[in-house]
């Protein structure tokens, strides 16, 4: 059986690393074992929050809604509630997008929200 | 469609006018918050400055409920050893009428650069005078 030295291994792993820790600050981008700490660390930020900014922009669309909503004298939660019972399928997304982009519309549908609340 | 982010160069900024006679202290100050923040409009941006500007005149007649006069006190310290100073909000409303409201909205903005920059677009004066004239401010009817 050949003899197997882990010098290959090992370059390939540490370029691997080295590869992902590119940007980083100092030490971080150019020592193996600071970057592989980084790298790991960054790679389960970055897992976590892909989930997390689902929530975000979740919450930043209701305080759009939130915002749009109240000069037209209902609060978010009885604006949603009423677009429940009027049947308006539109999600926060395009509702946001909506009050952003078409405030006539928006108060369209905000009238039917408080006709239906 | 992409979610619209707010730029602070292209969102349009207005005028805010407050009379703060009579107004209780946290009360107001958590609807200017609001305004700074940019709470208050559809466009909000979570990391910009969208929010507007807010004048408030008669910042010496402010309200503070209770005993709130006598027993709220404001503390800083100098960094010296020993020398933290204290002022009760009656001599603060008495002394510096401004740094009374403007202490509470910092309190209810965020604490980071971006909160000290909401702050400067509040701008509190004793007495009725103003020099905002030009940016013809609208007069801010209070939510409840």
């Amino acid at each position: 059986m050949p003899r197997v030295k882990s010098s290959v291994r090992a370059r390939a792993r540490h370029k691997k690393y080295l590869k992902l820790a590119k940007g980083f600050r100092g030490g971080r981008r150019r020592l193996y074992r600071s970057a592989r700490e980084a790298v790991e660390r960054g790679l389960a930020f970055a897992y976590r929050d892909r989930k997390v900014r689902k929530r975000e922009f979740r919450s930043l669309w209701i305080t759009r809604i939130n915002a749009a909503v109240r000069p037209l004298g209902l609060s978010y939660s009885r604006f949603i509630s009423g677009t429940k019972k009027a049947g308006i399928a539109l999600d926060r997304k395009v509702l946001a997008d909506l009050a952003i982009y078409d405030p006539p519309g928006f108060a369209r549908i905000a009238e039917l929200a408080r006709q239906a609340g | 469609m992409k979610t619209y982010v707010g730029r602070e160069a292209e969102v349009q900024k207005k005028w805010y006018l407050v009379d703060g006679q009579g107004q209780v202290l946290g009360r107001l100050s958590s609807q200017i918050a609001m305004i700074l923040r940019g709470k208050t409009k559809p466009v909000y941006t979570p990391h910009a400055d969208v929010g507007d500007f807010v004048v408030v005149v008669n910042a010496e007649q402010l309200r503070l409920t209770g005993k709130k006069l006598d027993n709220k006190v404001y503390y800083r310290h100098t960094g010296y050893i020993g020398s933290i100073k204290s002022i009760t909000a009656r001599k603060l409303l008495d002394k510096k009428p401004d740094e009374v409201l403007r202490s509470a909205v910092r309190g209810m903005l965020p604490k980071n650069s971006l909160g000290r920059r909401l702050l400067k677009k509040l701008k509190i004066y004793a007495g009725d005078q103003h020099p905002h004239q030009s940016q013809q401010p609208e007069v801010l009817t209070l939510a409840k």
